[in-house]
């Protein structure tokens, strides 16, 4: 029997411009023990089928035809009370930034105790207490998680936390949506490891709603493909990502990096249209730079320098709190380091003139993570381009501002006529991400700064937008220091690639040897997190990687840093 | 866009949802509040404002079309009747309507001014800076103003209405000072204003030109709620005798209207017009803080 069958269900938004059609005719079924993926692009309707078979949706959004039945419920005609007591006990669910939702000022398991209660009634308090442990070793928690409060936990343990609501309750179906997007590789893995185990313990269909294919790949059983509220494919997930029918799951398929492989830039034998003068002095330079906030050090001494003769793509990788970040900021004068220099053409950042520090400003610029807060949202979007056009000097006219604006844009694939003179939030956020490297490209500075240009963008777009970027250093001569999280693109873009753990550089060299062949556990580690849109290749084998983390834990913590060859005109040097 | 252009084609409820400025709230205080002013302006134009003074007219005079304790009726040369020394009602409000509105925005703009210096320095600055601001500005906001100005006016004697705006405006500076300094730390760290960092912008542009602009919405909003705060103050004082003593505003006709035992005289008008006027000052001030509430929070407009 099914755990939800879902038939020509059909979701409306009224809105003052007219109705929206957030979902059309969709149908599908997860039988017990199944794990079901949906998978499409933001605003594809994937969290909208969720919230509609919780019969949480938003107003003014109603179901406009069709039926959601859990096993033998109708849930489209259920009264509010049924429905109540059906939530969590008969489905539950797994929030997007599922972080956000547990109660900050109570102890994860009185947030545990609170949802047998209420759906169970009075229960005894040697049985909660069981139960309660029983779901915390469920997700693989110690004991003595159970009370602490939500701030006093990582992302992932809050993440496992919620799981443990989750299922508590024995649900028939659980839905996570996006469990792990607010995670990073190495979390992601063991949460989804976790997840699909508790799932299989306690036999509920599942379904996963997500963006990443190699998600999908490592995790589910069957997949659905929407695209603007349409079902477009439907079948066995090793059927869907070997054999794609329609072009948009190809296309999706196809947007996901792969370690090794053909690259997803194509050719690149392009001469540069800007020769970089040589000069004398290296372009950034760290001095044995070190930082640490109160007592905790997030970067341990370092020193490198870029040359900038030629340029380069230098690759930082890590997980969340490595001191990629850090690493960032202190390059852009932000964040002044403990110790040590830095240094822009010889010149110490920290001690510079107003005019030296408008020449360091004209030459190193950024590219952020987050597309929607860089612009200003009083202004219209142009302000972000115009206004350091202008303030660098490059402007003669206005007339010659807005070619340069239009040809910026045109440079990254967006249409001026559509882009510019409207509003930020009228874009998305793949549009305003490619502004946003339209204006670096407009300022031509010598450095560019990118910390996870392409994180919070669509799937589908950051081949595209890592294109536009790998074209500054291609075309425009522009040195570039991307800093992700994500290795595949790191391999295909990068000509040095470093990995920080815990603010110390543990493996450094060219993409093709560190990550093509890495010899640190910790990049092994990483490596072995990505979830590949492979059916047949598996997720970390036998091992679960709550063991490598602890393998990871448990190695020399002062090994020291494998070098693994050099480039020209970068050289990198670890320790005091 | 082409929502733009739908907008445009359809009708006037939907242009209303469009502009937020255009808000029912928003346009009956600011009514109400210009209808003060006017009554000011062109009462100065048209009435004879030397009636405010001591002048020959009877005493006690009620409004056309009543008739006071002695029997007299009113009469059209005092149309609102004459208070107890035989003052014009009518030039009495001319005058002290527009004062009252005056000395609470005065005090309101200069509290604000401060307010978005000190904020703004707390803010930016931080530090030792930041640490002083906050804890004067914490300080002050738990000392009744009335209190304290009770004091000083007493001691100080007869003052004029800069001077008592000015005095007010040292006790309303505290909540914008408190309200832009924790937008200003929340800003700080966005996106945009690294961006603009990063463009080389100076502190100056990024304070005023990046800002600023974001915060005009909260601005406007505690502004208006200063004014009230403002006026509150003003005409208590005023009330109990301590504002200025040869300017009339609406709180001294109050005071004198009590002190010449007006209530058990059943002289209704002598106190109960400049309190009726007091009052639509308060609602039109009411209904403009919630117009702007509405603008710059939408999810308090509705569809």
């Amino acid at each position: 029997m099914n755990a939800l069958n879902v038939t020509d269900l059909s979701i409306d938004f009224p809105t003052a411009r007219g109705v929206v059609h957030a979902l059309t005719d969709l149908s599908f079924s997860v039988a017990r023990g199944r794990r079901l993926g949906i998978i499409g692009e933001s605003g594809s309707g994937k969290t909208t089928t969720a919230l509609a078979v919780m019969r949480m949706l938003a107003s003014p959004g109603f179901v406009s035809g069709g039926s959601i039945r859990l096993a033998d419920l109708n849930v489209l005609a259920l009264p509010e009370e049924e429905m109540r007591r059906a939530r969590l006990r008969r489905v539950s669910y797994i929030p997007q930034g599922a972080m956000n939702s547990l109660n900050p000022v109570m102890r994860v398991k009185d947030q545990l105790k609170d949802a047998i209660v209420t759906h169970e009634g009075r229960t005894e308090r040697e049985v909660l207490r069981t139960r309660i442990e029983d779901a915390f070793a469920g997700v693989g928690l110690p004991e003595h998680v159970g009370s602490l409060y939500p701030h006093e936990l990582s992302g992932g343990m809050k993440q496992r936390v919620c799981i443990a609501l989750g299922v508590i309750l024995n649900p028939e179906l659980i839905i996570a949506d996006e469990p792990t997007s607010a995670l990073d590789v190495v979390t992601q893995r063991q949460v989804m490891q976790t997840l699909k185990d508790v799932q299989q313990g306690i036999g509920a269909a599942l379904i996963l709603i997500g963006h990443d294919m190699g998600l999908m790949a490592q995790s589910v059983d069957e997949l659905v493909v929407l695209k603007d509220g349409i079902l477009v494919e439907h079948g066995d997930m090793r059927r869907v990502i070997v054999n794609p029918r329609h072009p948009y799951t190809r296309e999706l398929v196809a947007s996901v990096p792969l370690v090794g492989g053909e690259s997803f830039l194509g050719n690149s034998s392009v001469v540069p249209d800007v020769a970089r003068p040589r000069e004398g002095l290296p372009l950034l330079e760290f001095e044995n730079v070190h930082k640490d906030y109160g007592g905790i050090t997030a970067l341990h001494p370092m020193s490198f320098s870029l040359c900038g003769d030629e340029p380069r793509i230098i690759s930082i990788v890590g997980q969340s709190g490595s001191g990629k970040s850090t690493m960032g900021s202190i390059m852009l004068g932000f964040n002044p380091p403990s110790k040590g220099r830095v240094l822009f053409e010889g010149q110490d950042v920290a001690g510079m003139s107003p005019l030296q520090l408008w020449d360091f400003r004209k030459n190193v610029q950024a590219v952020f993570q987050d597309p929607y807060a860089c612009f200003n949202p009083f202004y219209r979007v142009d302000h972000a381009l115009s206004f350091p056009f202008r303030r660098f000097g490059y402007a003669t006219s206005d007339a010659q501002v807005q070619d340069s604006m239009h040809e910026a844009c045109r440079a990254v694939g967006l249409d001026p006529a559509l882009i510019l003179r409207r509003y930020p939030h009228e874009l998305s956020g793949g549009q305003r991400q490619r502004l946003i490297v339209a204006r670096a490209l407009m300022l031509n500075p010598k450095l560019l700064i990118a910390d996870e240009p392409v994180s919070m963008v669509d799937a589908s777009l950051r081949a595209t937008i890592l294109k536009n970027i790998y074209d500054l250093k291609d075309r425009h001569g522009i040195s570039i220091f991307y800093i992700t999280h994500d290795l595949a693109t790191a391999y295909h873009v990068s000509d040095f690639v470093m990995v920080l753990y815990k603010g110390q550089v543990v493996e450094a060299g060219p993409p093709k040897e560190v990550i093509g062949d890495p010899q640190h556990p910790y990049t092994q580690l990483l490596i072995a997190s990505i979830p590949w849109p492979d059916p047949d290749r598996d997720w970390g084998g036998t091992t679960t990687a709550a063991e490598d983390i602890a393998a990871l834990d448990a190695s020399d913590r002062d090994a020291l840093t494998v070098f693994r060859g050099d480039v020209p005109g970068f050289r990198l040097d670890v320790g005091a | 866009m082409t929502g733009h252009r739908a907008g445009e084609i359809k009708g006037w409820r939907l242009r209303r949802f469009e502009s937020p400025w255009v808000n029912p709230k928003l346009f009956w205080g600011a009514g109400l509040l210009l209808a003060i002013v006017a009554l000011g302006i062109i009462g100065r134009a048209f009435w004879n404002l030397d009636l405010a003074f001591t002048g020959a007219a009877p005493l006690k005079l009620p409004p056309v079309g009543f008739e006071n304790l002695r029997g007299q009726e009113g009469a059209w040369i005092h149309p609102i009747g004459t208070d107890g020394s035989g003052r014009d009602m009518l030039a009495l409000i001319v005058i002290g309507a527009p004062n009252s509105l005056f000395v609470g925005l005065l005090a309101s703009l200069i509290g604000m001014s401060l307010g978005i210096f000190l904020g703004f320095s707390a803010g930016f600055i931080g530090g030792r800076t930041d640490d002083v601001i906050r804890v004067v500005s914490d300080v002050m906001i738990t000392i009744p103003p009335l209190l304290i100005l009770v004091v000083v006016q007493s001691a100080w004697g007869d003052v004029s209405l800069t001077m008592m705006a000015l005095l007010i405006a040292g006790f309303v500076w505290q909540s914008p000072t408190r309200l832009i300094r924790a937008q200003v730390l929340s800003m700080k760290q966005s996106g945009y204003v690294q961006m603009a960092r990063l463009s080389g912008a100076s502190t100056m542009h990024i304070m005023f030109r990046e800002m600023l602009p974001n915060l005009v919405p909260y601005l406007f909003g505690s502004f208006i709620a200063n004014v009230t705060t403002s006026i509150v103050t003003a005409v208590g004082l005023e009330v109990l005798g301590l504002g200025p003593q040869r300017i009339p505003t609406l709180g001294r006709t109050i005071y004198e209207a009590i002190n010449a035992g007006a209530l058990i005289q059943n002289l209704w008008w002598w106190w109960g017009i400049p309190t009726l006027l007091l009052g639509l000052m308060f609602i039109g001030l009411l209904l403009v803080n919630l117009g702007l509430d509405e603008v710059s929070n939408p999810r308090l407009r509705k569809l």
